[in-house]
């Protein structure tokens, strides 16, 4: 029939096509955007009249421009980005020639699956909206297309078509969510290689003074947790992530050689394997679920040591937690600790080798220091104490703006001279001072604190938490936390950051605006945060486990009848619903009561022997009926004289008239 | 074993949907199913799930299976396009052999319920779109090629809609009961007999087929009047000239006659009568039809006119 698409629907396809590929240029090449800004010009000139359809060389120009643009863009093949920056220009191109509505409905149905793609980069709620957003114009777009003879104005077009799609995609939720909570989840079948451009946040695989100050200045949310029984106290919450044992004078990294997640994870499934042995169950337990927000590492932060933990999870010996992949989307861990207990109370040669090492040469003066203090002390407690009381008494600072050190002897440049620094400094040289005086000691990266939601009854961990604080291995006792940096600033711990730092108004001072610091506003972005967690929590989160557990709890024993039953259910309650909605429940069509009694009237004639043939006006009925019977010719002309009257001449007094017809049919029987 | 699905088929149909002057498209009689075009998203919900499934997505989900609902509920949008639309056959105005057979409908929608791009259809033959948003009823005309004269059944008329998402396809067949008539196709050029003009002038008043003019009196010869129309006879007995005028067509009947006419062949004498019908037609002439099994007394107009062309296109026809 009708196969071409007007120029309304072309312009619905083209601002479906825009809205579909905007958000991508905030992680794809930004030139995609004029790129479908040059194609959809040209096709509108097209369809004005004003420029001819491109011709094939010209097309083949036209790609060879755009993989050019592509190879140039330095995207990796193959990766999720390249197969994407592929698809969105294909996608732009297309408008070129899309003159059909099979093309149309091509374009739109690219443009759907694009919307799902862009869920592997975003996940927030914002981007939920915005692709409902996009779901609602691709579908406006496609009865858009479907339309050919437009009795409406543009705008009203538009109104109409946006309305019909929110309509129908509104009553496709419920049906929606039915499946989503029933169709089973299955496990990946093979994996794709993710971005290349990653964006990595959060803590980094190893430690330069100033790396974590950066981190401070971010207010950016890094996990959130929930409690299943009591929240331990704000100064017992340390999430460890990473432990840094090596030191070269400057940064601190995981192992002597400079490994890649790739390789710890390796690590972590051979000779660095979690011992369960080497650890004494103590103490209360904690259960907690946590949900991790994307972050490009495959780090994870747990309170130490987690003895059980609920997912594809990789656990190493220095009591660390690691994704399998890094994280590109929103992570669900469930995990039992049991913060009181006793870790390596024997420990392993090569463990005790890791956490003793130092390097060969520099920061003298700290070895010296090392040297006198273990001479005066004699014990490890005793030299501990020592050490950190010095951190005490000595005029020492807490600050976010450190002064540099220097590229080597840090840790002296530190200790003797500028004496201001964060926790990554005081940790660093505290592990330093142990191993100097033979005490294997460590530095645990992770982030300490949260903030509590009480609306949401969740603690949240922001970036600013990051923190880094030390592990001594002491004899008798295992591995025991040390953190140096509650003695030089003791609110550091119990109130968080923002506390420690209010003396030197540098909390968060780069963002001068953050509504952290409105109280009222504060109040709100709290809510929010509830919401944006009941979001990650349930909706990101909604996998298989979750599935089996819901099932469960509906269902009682898990039964094949059972879920029959419910589902079969579901769906009659989801088709009576949109019955109703649909208005589809059969309905007597009432007819107005001039036009019942206008039928009666020609029932009455052709009683009589008069036929109306449907396509008679009645005027030219009336005159035949007239004709052929005269002694009712005068109620026949009066009857039709008063219906059409009413049909086309309505007046105020539409009562009288439909009584005046009932006298006159009266008359005819 | 094709042919005798289809014979089941169509004889299936032809229960389920038997023609009527009437018919209002409810429940019962409308098919549907999901379009080619669903069966495309289909492909693509597949796609999305396996997008879901490798990367664990919960959002690639929503829009997998929100994309799958849509398909469903699209299913009852586009039944609901069709049902309660009421198809009346006005009539199929007459035409000529070879020409175009138009048939008039009349489209009604339920109040409150407006009906969009419903696509009327003879397969094969003219097709048209249509919508009832603003109106509640629309005349819709729709043509049909013709071969022979007689009577034309209107075939079965597909009534179909797409809308409005294009994913499911909602029709049904309406077969309207009326029927039209189709007159002979006119010859080209009547034949004209080579008959003198002596047998103009027969005594019963009546002349045959291929008479031009009658003869309606006399009056004074004026300069210009040609010599064969000079009354001799006349001219003879008063010595005056007259002239003989041909006037008054009416008050003398002309008769085509089945039994005057030279050619053999049924079509052949009904297309020669038919070409001379619509010829004495045009001239505003009085004449009469007489062909075996009828007799139409002279007359003149249009419906006399369309008396005689329809006795012409009915000839012989079994009345059905």
């Amino acid at each position: 029939m009708h196969k071409q698409i007007t120029y309304t629907g072309m312009i619905w396809l083209l601002a479906a096509q825009l809205v579909v590929m905007l958000p991508f240029v905030f992680d794809l090449p930004l030139w995609l955007i004029p790129v479908l800004l040059f194609a959809a010009g040209w096709r509108l000139r097209v369809l004005s009249g004003a420029a001819l359809q491109p011709g094939n060389v010209t097309k083949a120009l036209l790609i060879g421009l755009g993989i050019g643009g592509l190879v140039l863009s330095g995207l990796k093949f193959p990766s999720l980005d390249a197969m994407a920056t592929l698809l969105l220009l294909g996608f732009a191109f297309k408008s070129l020639e899309v003159a059909q509505r099979r093309d149309a409905i091509v374009v739109i149905f690219i443009g759907y699956f694009l919307v799902a793609l862009h869920f592997l980069y975003a996940q927030s709620i914002t981007a939920a909206l915005y692709g409902m957003v996009s779901m609602i114009v691709l579908t406006g777009a496609l009865v858009g297309v479907q339309q050919s003879v437009a009795e409406f104005s543009a705008a009203q077009q538009v109104r109409f078509n946006l309305r019909l799609s929110v309509f129908m995609l509104l009553q496709c939720l419920p049906l929606m969510v039915v499946i989503f909570v029933f169709a089973p989840r299955l496990a990946p079948l093979w994996s794709l290689p993710m971005t290349t451009q990653q964006v990595k946040t959060g803590v980094a695989d190893r430690m330069a003074p100033g790396d974590i100050e950066k981190l401070s200045q971010s207010d950016a949310l890094a996990f959130r947790v929930t409690f299943k029984g009591r929240k331990p106290a704000q100064h017992e919450l340390y999430w460890r992530g990473l432990v840094f044992n090596h030191f070269d004078g400057r940064e601190w990294r995981q192992f002597e050689q400079d490994i890649d997640s790739q390789q710890v994870q390796s690590a972590l499934l051979t000779n660095y394997r979690w011992q369960a042995d080497a650890i004494k169950v103590q103490g209360e337990p904690i259960a907690y679920e946590v949900v991790y927000e994307k972050t490009g590492q495959p780090w994870l932060f747990t309170l130490t040591p987690a003895m059980e933990v609920d997912g594809e999870v990789l656990r190493g010996a220095d009591y660390r937690v690691m994704a399998r992949q890094a994280l590109q989307a929103p992570f669900l861990l469930k995990a039992v600790s049991y913060p009181d207990s006793q870790r390596d109370l024997e420990l392993a040669p090569e463990l005790r080798q890791l956490a003793l090492e130092l390097p060969e040469t520099g920061d003298a003066r700290t070895r010296a220091l090392a040297q006198q203090l273990w001479r005066e002390t004699g014990t490890e407690q005793a030299y501990l104490d020592r050490v950190l009381a010095r951190f005490r008494d000595q005029r020492f600072e807490y600050t976010l703006k450190p002064p540099t050190l220097g590229a080597s002897d840090t840790i002296d440049a530190f200790l003797f001279e500028s004496q201001r620094g964060f926790c990554s400094h005081y940790a660093g040289s505290f592990v330093f001072l142990m191993r100097a005086a033979g005490i294997p000691a460590r530095v645990v990266v992770g982030y300490q604190g949260g903030e509590w939601n009480a609306a949401g009854e969740y603690l949240a961990i922001h970036q600013y938490d990051a923190h880094a604080w030390a592990e001594v291995w002491l004899t008798g006792q295992g591995w025991v936390r040390v953190d140096p940096t509650t003695v030089v600033a003791p609110s550091r711990t119990e109130q968080g950051l923002e506390a420690a730092m209010q003396a030197e108004g540098s909390f968060l001072a780069d963002s001068m605006f953050s509504v952290r610091k409105i109280a009222w506003l504060n109040g709100i972005r709290q809510q929010l945060d509830t919401v944006q967690y009941g979001w990650r929590r349930w909706v990101l989160g909604y996998d298989g486990a979750e599935q089996a557990a819901l099932l469960k709890s509906l269902l009682g024993t898990f039964s094949v009848q059972g879920v029959a039953l419910l589902m079969g259910g579901l769906l009659a309650a989801i088709g009576l619903l949109w019955l109703v909605l649909l208005g589809m429940t059969p309905r007597r069509e009432r007819e107005a009561l001039e036009h019942q009694l206008y039928r009666r009237f020609c029932a009455a004639l052709a009683k009589r022997g008069v036929l109306r043939e449907p396509g008679d006006a009645p005027g030219v009925f009336a005159a035949q009926a007239a004709e052929a019977l005269p002694a009712v010719a005068g109620v026949i002309r009066e009857f039709t004289q008063v219906y059409e009257g009413i049909c086309y001449a309505p007046s105020a007094d539409g009562q009288q008239a439909t009584r005046r017809l009932k006298a006159l049919l009266g008359q005819l029987k | 074993m094709v042919e005798a699905l289809r014979g089941h088929w169509e004889s299936w149909v032809q229960q389920r949907l038997p023609a009527s002057r009437v018919t209002t498209l409810t429940q019962r009689k409308i098919f549907i199913v999901p379009s080619k075009t669903a069966v495309g998203l289909l492909v693509l919900i597949a796609l999305l799930f396996l997008l879901g499934i490798n990367f664990q997505n919960s959002l690639v989900y929503i829009i997998c299976f929100w994309l799958l609902s849509l398909l469903l509920l699209t299913i009852f949008y586009t039944w609901r396009n069709l049902a309660g639309l009421t198809i009346t056959a006005l009539g199929v105005e007459p035409c000529f052999a070879g020409e175009k057979v138009v048939l008039e409908m009349e489209l009604t929608r339920p109040a409150h319920q407006p009906k969009y791009a419903l696509e009327l259809a003879w397969e094969g033959e003219d097709q048209v779109q249509v919508d009832l948003v603003t109106a509640q009823t629309l005349r819709v005309k729709l043509s049909h090629s013709t071969t022979g004269r007689g009577y034309f059944k209107p075939p079965r008329l597909r009534v179909a809609t797409h809308f409005p998402t294009g994913l499911a396809v909602a029709w049904s067949y309406v077969t309207v009961d009326v029927r039209g008539v189709v007159y002979p196709a006119p010859i080209e050029k009547a034949f004209q007999p080579s008959g003198n003009a002596q047998r103009e002038n027969v005594e019963d008043g009546r002349e045959i087929a291929g008479g031009s003019n009658d003869f309606g009196g006399i009056r004074d010869y004026q300069q210009g009047d040609g010599s064969k129309r000079i009354h001799w006879a006349k001219y003879a007995q008063t010595g005056k000239l007259y002239t003989k005028t041909f006037v008054d067509y009416a008050s003398h009947a002309l008769w085509l006659e089945w039994d005057e006419l030279p050619m053999p062949g049924i079509e052949v004498r009904l297309s020669h009568l038919c070409r001379k019908v619509l010829e004495f037609h045009q001239e505003q002439r009085e004449y009469g039809l007489r062909i075996p099994g009828t007799l139409i007394e002279p007359g003149k107009g249009e419906a006399h006119k369309a008396r005689c062309l329809q006795a012409l296109a009915l000839f012989g026809v079994q009345d059905a």
